[in-house]
């Protein structure tokens, strides 16, 4: 069997074994986990777009809220219809459900991606960035006045779905499908198009057409992030997606290092496991990023993880 | 006889009020090497990229083998078979050369990105077949030594030369190179002359090349056009344009009716 195929299976072995065992263990650890989890897909998915192909968004965390209004939707409004008021907790019922919710919340986010990478295909650098920015920004405020989907309020009562199982499988597969796109012959399209546009052409590849595989692709995983995200915090509000979310996963990809997968995971880990041990000092979090963002400029503009001796190009801006 | 390769028939591009490529007439017949010079400014650029789609003819058409090329995107021309050089290198910096090969083999890669994830038999063949070509263009232009080398950190000739390689993987039937010598030793040159002579026989080629050293172009071309401020002033072989009046004139102001050419 192909290695990835076999990594992808024992990553899914591991997350069945961790649900079985999830009963034994400190439910704080559980959360912890599932955070984490959570990021890993939220920073994998963004280091698809950001860090191989170039195409700096600062939106990740409004195609996330698209995912997990639309996966709320489906377990919360049309859950009751299709299976009842009352599946067995864990059963088979339940969890086709979430999948299906699942599905659903990565498909809407791809679809706003989709909207968002063809317009934004002209624009690049910071021009991007603020597009993007922008964004995220009229989803929370369309979100905020739309008393369908609870306004402001958001949403309550999301039924639990979320377990150590799905987000261990949602993160194992995330990483499987960025790294099987990126390594193979049609993959090195995405980091082409980074190096040099107008290269890559010549070179007889699409730069549009990757530029927008990675804007969906990556915001298929943003939403599936955000369906597993409101099905852990059971409540979900427009407030919970600003622009400071977005900046956090940013943090996360800058700090593992631009278009290094693994990095990027060491870092999901690290940035998420950080604030529960500076819980004292929360408040000043974002300062803590900011600092942290500045630093890492200066001092590893290859990212904190990057192991190989050569450094990979600055973001051209 | 068949229809000409390449044939612009009174291409013009303008640049607001600056025509940069005037009324220009260029046929290549099939396996023909021809060369392209004038003065700095003289449009030579210009006409590469309108050629390759970076730019579109004000009026005029070009023509790749009887299809017009008006509306193709870049990478389509590509695909079409028309492959390039840029005059100042332009390569993938975090690449390493292997994959500047195995990038521009996508063209002829036959698994398809949904292969990728599922990395069955067709995709590890598929990618095994894109490396052994990319390898044996590599070992063809002495690059194999250099093939996990990131392209930012090769010496600038061999920048050059993996430029022209991942030209080549393509597979074009025209090759346009935009002043291969620019920035070569007289040495390097000479392997440069070699090199594309070699390129142009081993690979059935026609080629197009835009140049500076004369020592290069009147070397290695059967035919020469010369362009000054946008207008083609000549055309002829190496011999008659080095005693064209007109060229001597261009390059070296009206007073200089000396031998431009003869070194």
């Amino acid at each position: 069997m192909p290695k990835p195929l076999l990594s992808l299976l024992l990553a899914l072995c591991g997350a069945w074994l961790v649900s079985a065992f999830s009963a034994h263990l400190d439910p704080y650890y559980l959360d912890v986990l599932i955070g984490v989890g959570i990021n890993i897909v939220l920073a994998v998915s963004l280091n698809l777009i950001a860090g191989h192909t170039g195409q700096f968004s600062l939106g990740h965390a409004g195609f996330m809220a698209i995912g997990a209004y639309a996966a709320t939707a489906v377990s919360l409004f049309l859950g009751p219809l299709l299976i009842g008021d009352f599946p067995t907790p864990g059963g088979l019922a339940e969890s086709t459900l979430f999948f299906a919710a699942l599905v659903a919340g990565g498909a809407a986010a791809a679809v706003a991606g989709l909207f968002v990478g063809i317009p934004s295909l002209r624009l690049r650098g910071d021009y991007l960035a603020l597009v993007t920015l922008g964004f995220g920004e009229i989803i929370r405020v369309l979100l905020q006045n739309f008393e369908l989907l609870g306004g402001a309020l958001g949403l309550n009562g999301i039924p639990p779905y979320t377990t150590p199982f799905w987000v261990i499988a949602a993160a194992a597969l995330t990483v499987f499908v960025v790294g099987c796109l990126v390594n193979s012959t049609y993959g090195l399209g995405f980091r082409a198009v980074r190096d040099d546009e107008i290269a890559a052409a010549a070179a007889g590849l699409n730069p549009s057409r990757y530029k927008v595989v990675a804007f969906t692709v990556g915001t298929f995983f943003a939403g599936i992030a955000g369906a597993l995200f409101g099905h852990f915090k059971l409540t979900i509000t427009p407030a919970g997606f600003d622009f400071t979310r977005s900046i956090e996963i940013v943090v996360i990809v800058i700090l593992g290092g631009l278009g290094n997968t693994l990095g990027v995971i060491l870092a999901a880990v690290l940035l998420t496991l950080l604030p529960e041990f500076l819980r004292p000092v929360a408040e000043y979090r974002l300062v803590l990023y900011a600092a942290l963002l500045i630093a890492i400029m200066l001092l590893r503009p290859q990212g904190l993880f990057n192991f190989s001796v050569r450094r990979p190009a600055a973001p051209r801006v | 006889m068949s229809a000409p390769l390449l044939q612009l028939t009174q291409a013009t591009v303008r640049f607001g009020g600056l025509t940069a490529v005037d009324a220009l007439d260029l046929t290549l017949q099939e396996g023909e090497l021809v060369g392209l010079i004038g003065p700095n400014g003289a449009g030579k650029t210009t006409a590469f990229n309108l050629i390759t789609g970076l730019y579109s003819p004000a009026s005029g058409s070009v023509a790749f083998s009887g299809r017009p090329l008006a509306g193709l995107a870049p990478h389509r021309i590509v695909a079409a078979g028309i492959a390039r050089t840029f005059q100042n290198i332009r390569l993938f910096g975090s690449l390493s050369v292997l994959d500047h090969v195995r990038a521009a083999g996508n063209l002829h890669r036959t698994a398809s990105p949904l292969h990728a994830l599922l990395r069955l038999r067709t995709f590890r063949e598929s990618e095994a077949a894109v490396t052994a070509r990319a390898d044996e263009l590599l070992a063809l232009f002495n690059l194999s030594c250099f093939r996990n080398t990131p392209a930012r950190s090769l010496p600038y000739g061999e920048q050059r030369r993996l430029e022209i390689v991942r030209a080549l993987a393509t597979r074009p039937r025209l090759l346009l190179l935009d002043e291969p010598a620019a920035g070569l030793n007289p040495q390097e040159k000479i392997e440069l002359v070699a090199l594309i002579q070699r390129v142009h026989r081993e690979f059935n080629l026609t080629i197009l090349l835009v140049e500076h050293s004369m020592r290069v172009v009147m070397g290695v071309c059967q035919r020469i056009a010369v362009l000054d401020h946008g207008k083609k002033i000549a055309e002829g072989s190496p011999e008659a344009i080095r005693q064209n009046p007109a060229v001597i004139e261009a390059y070296l102001g009206p007073d200089h009716a000396t031998g431009l050419f003869h070194h």
